[in-house]
């Protein structure tokens, strides 16, 4: 599987445990296992002995992974330079938050590069389990690997201790996982919006700089600013359901009406503590609204022309 | 009054003198060259005193009861708030204001330049010119400094034909309805595009303005302070007192406790 073969999964001594046959396969890959520190394998008392190990994508040209290496990763270490295929551009407007019905996530889904819309209906939101979703902004790439990534360490923590873990053990997770690269070109700015058993609703926005940031209100991306301002104006804990989801539609709006980099649809997804569900909608059905700056320009017109 | 005895200059930093008969597009450019003490093209440049840094929420409108203008009045240098009293509405003439973004130093400047020049074509031709030509003349005295460090992005308020114009120092022009300008302008944009039609009464202008300004400083750590509103009709500017937004602040939080937030 490609995760697998990303992340090196063939090469640890878990994998020839369980795919002895697999043993033989050629690799030329380093061995890559982190293990945060520990030298030796820390075995889990209580899962027969699964060793307790994150497989996380390996930094380029680098030795076996040290988690204190002495240099940081300098790019001096490349000895080849992939160059791109096209300017990278980090144009997007997601936007979470807290109320008293639980969590709303909303996000545009254009995918710009440079001034090309790459795509015109990507999904910025994507669920990881049944009661988190992420948006992601910064780089798509980047942002649909470590979703996946964050998707399966979720899944096996839920498979080896029998619980689901917390939103802000998730965000800590990958926070840690992020951290090797820290300083490279990764940029993944990370919104997990979620429902915990324990504490209720949760927003945490994760960063590849290193910022794990709880709160009630995050907007993400070039169109944040426009966003901010529509949301902090209106937002209030006792919103009902269906006036979160037209504020959470409006701030994107406006924002895309601003921002080049943002437009097209956006979608809404609204996690409570039964889990998330999804509403999706074109914007196009925005600009029949009254009040709408469209009918303003017209009548603006019609103003000029008096004497 | 023939144009050839009136020579036009525009003194701000040579006074060549355009003799004989010259247009009045001419007589801009001969009067404009600059002389090459200027440290445009010098080999040392002057360092910078402290850091510059171009933070402001200024916004302006139009609707049925004129053109409303908003700033907020925070003078920033970086990290510093070097003024949190500054004016950044500053009235050209009684019937034009101008709102200021970039180097303040370099928008006080040329706004008196542009006042003053106003007030001497209106003294040769009896008439004052409109909001577009302030705007075109204003445009034309930046354009030899376009390249240069100079930082001016005004909007000219008036009410004289279309009256609300955006001049900036790289040379934009732009005649339009609903203008914000400066760091915080993306959070006052939003607010704007939701409030703002034709058919607002003067308080509802007011208060969507001052509503603009005030989350853009919220959000925005390069604006704040307080807010200045004037607003421009055809009896000219009035302006309004200035109103600290520490106030509003406070207002809010009430609203929201008493929301149960």
């Amino acid at each position: 599987m490609a995760l697998e073969d990303i992340c090196g999964f063939k090469d640890t001594p878990v994998h020839r445990k369980w795919f002895p046959a697999s043993h033989f396969e050629d690799t030329d890959r380093s061995f890559h296992m982190t293990d945060f520190g520990l030298r030796r394998l820390k075995k889990s008392g209580r899962n027969s002995g699964i060793p307790l190990q994150f497989f996380i994508p390996t930094l380029p040209n680098s030795v076996p992974f040290n988690p204190r290496p002495s240099l940081p990763f300098s790019p001096s270490n490349h000895s080849v330079t992939v160059s791109r295929p096209f300017p990278l551009s980090h144009g997007t407007t997601t936007l979470g938050f807290i109320f008293q019905g639980g969590v709303i996530a909303a996000a545009d889904s254009r995918a710009s590069a440079g001034g090309l819309v790459a795509c015109p209906a990507v999904h910025k939101i994507t669920p990881i389990h049944s009661h988190l979703v992420v948006t992601s902004s910064g780089s798509g790439a980047d942002c649909m690997l470590w979703e996946r990534i964050l998707a399966r360490e979720i899944r096996l923590y839920q498979l080896r201790h029998r619980r689901c873990l917390s939103i802000c053990g998730t965000a800590k997770l990958l926070s840690f996982m992020l951290h090797p690269f820290k300083g490279t070109d990764v940029c993944v700015a990370l919104t997990l919006c979620g429902w915990d058993k324990e504490v209720g609703p949760k927003l945490i926005y994760v960063c590849s700089d290193g910022a794990r940031l709880n709160g009630d209100i995050f907007s993400v991306g070039s169109g944040s600013p426009y966003a901010y301002g529509v949301l902090d104006r209106e937002l209030r804990w006792s919103l009902s359901k269906e006036e979160a989801i037209s504020l959470a539609r409006e701030a994107v709006f406006r924002a895309t009406h601003r921002d080049a980099y943002s437009g097209n649809k956006v979608d809404i997804f609204h996690i409570t503590a039964q889990g998330w569900i999804s509403n999706c909608c074109s914007l196009e059905i925005l600009f029949l609204l009254p009040g709408c700056l469209f009918r303003h320009e017209h009548r603006g017109r019609c103003g000029i022309l008096q004497p | 009054m023939a144009l050839q005895d009136l020579p036009i200059q525009f003194g701000q930093i040579s006074t060549v003198q355009s003799c004989g008969a010259v247009s009045y597009q001419d007589s801009i450019l001969p009067s404009l060259s600059l002389p090459t003490s200027l440290p445009l093209a010098s080999s040392q440049s002057v360092p910078l005193p402290f850091p510059m840094s171009h933070g402001t929420t200024t916004l302006a409108f139009m609707f049925q009861g004129g053109v409303l203008a908003a700033a907020d009045t925070r003078s920033s240098c970086s990290g510093l708030v070097a003024c949190p009293a500054a004016q950044k509405i500053l009235p050209v003439h009684s019937h034009l204001v101008g709102t200021t973004s970039g180097t303040s130093a370099d928008c006080a400047l040329w706004k008196r330049i542009l006042a003053r020049e106003l007030r001497l074509y209106q003294l040769r031709h009896g008439r004052r010119l409109s909001t577009s030509g302030a705007a075109k003349l204003l445009s034309h005295m930046l354009h030899p400094f376009k390249g240069t460090e100079l930082c001016v992005a005004a909007t000219l308020c008036g009410f004289s034909g279309p009256s609300l114009y955006y001049v900036c120092s790289d040379g934009t022009r732009l005649q339009g309805t609903l203008f914000s300008v400066g760091s915080g302008s993306p959070y006052a944009y939003s607010i704007l595009d939701q409030g703002v039609q034709w058919g607002l009464t003067v308080d509802e202008a007011t208060s969507i303005a001052r509503e603009a300004v005030y989350r853009a400083t919220h959000r925005d750590a390069y604006s704040g302070n307080c807010v200045d509103i004037y607003h421009i009709s055809s009896k000219g500017w009035t302006r309004r007192s200035r109103e600290d937004l520490k106030e509003e602040y406070y207002r809010e939080k009430e609203r929201q406790e008493r929301d149960g937030m």
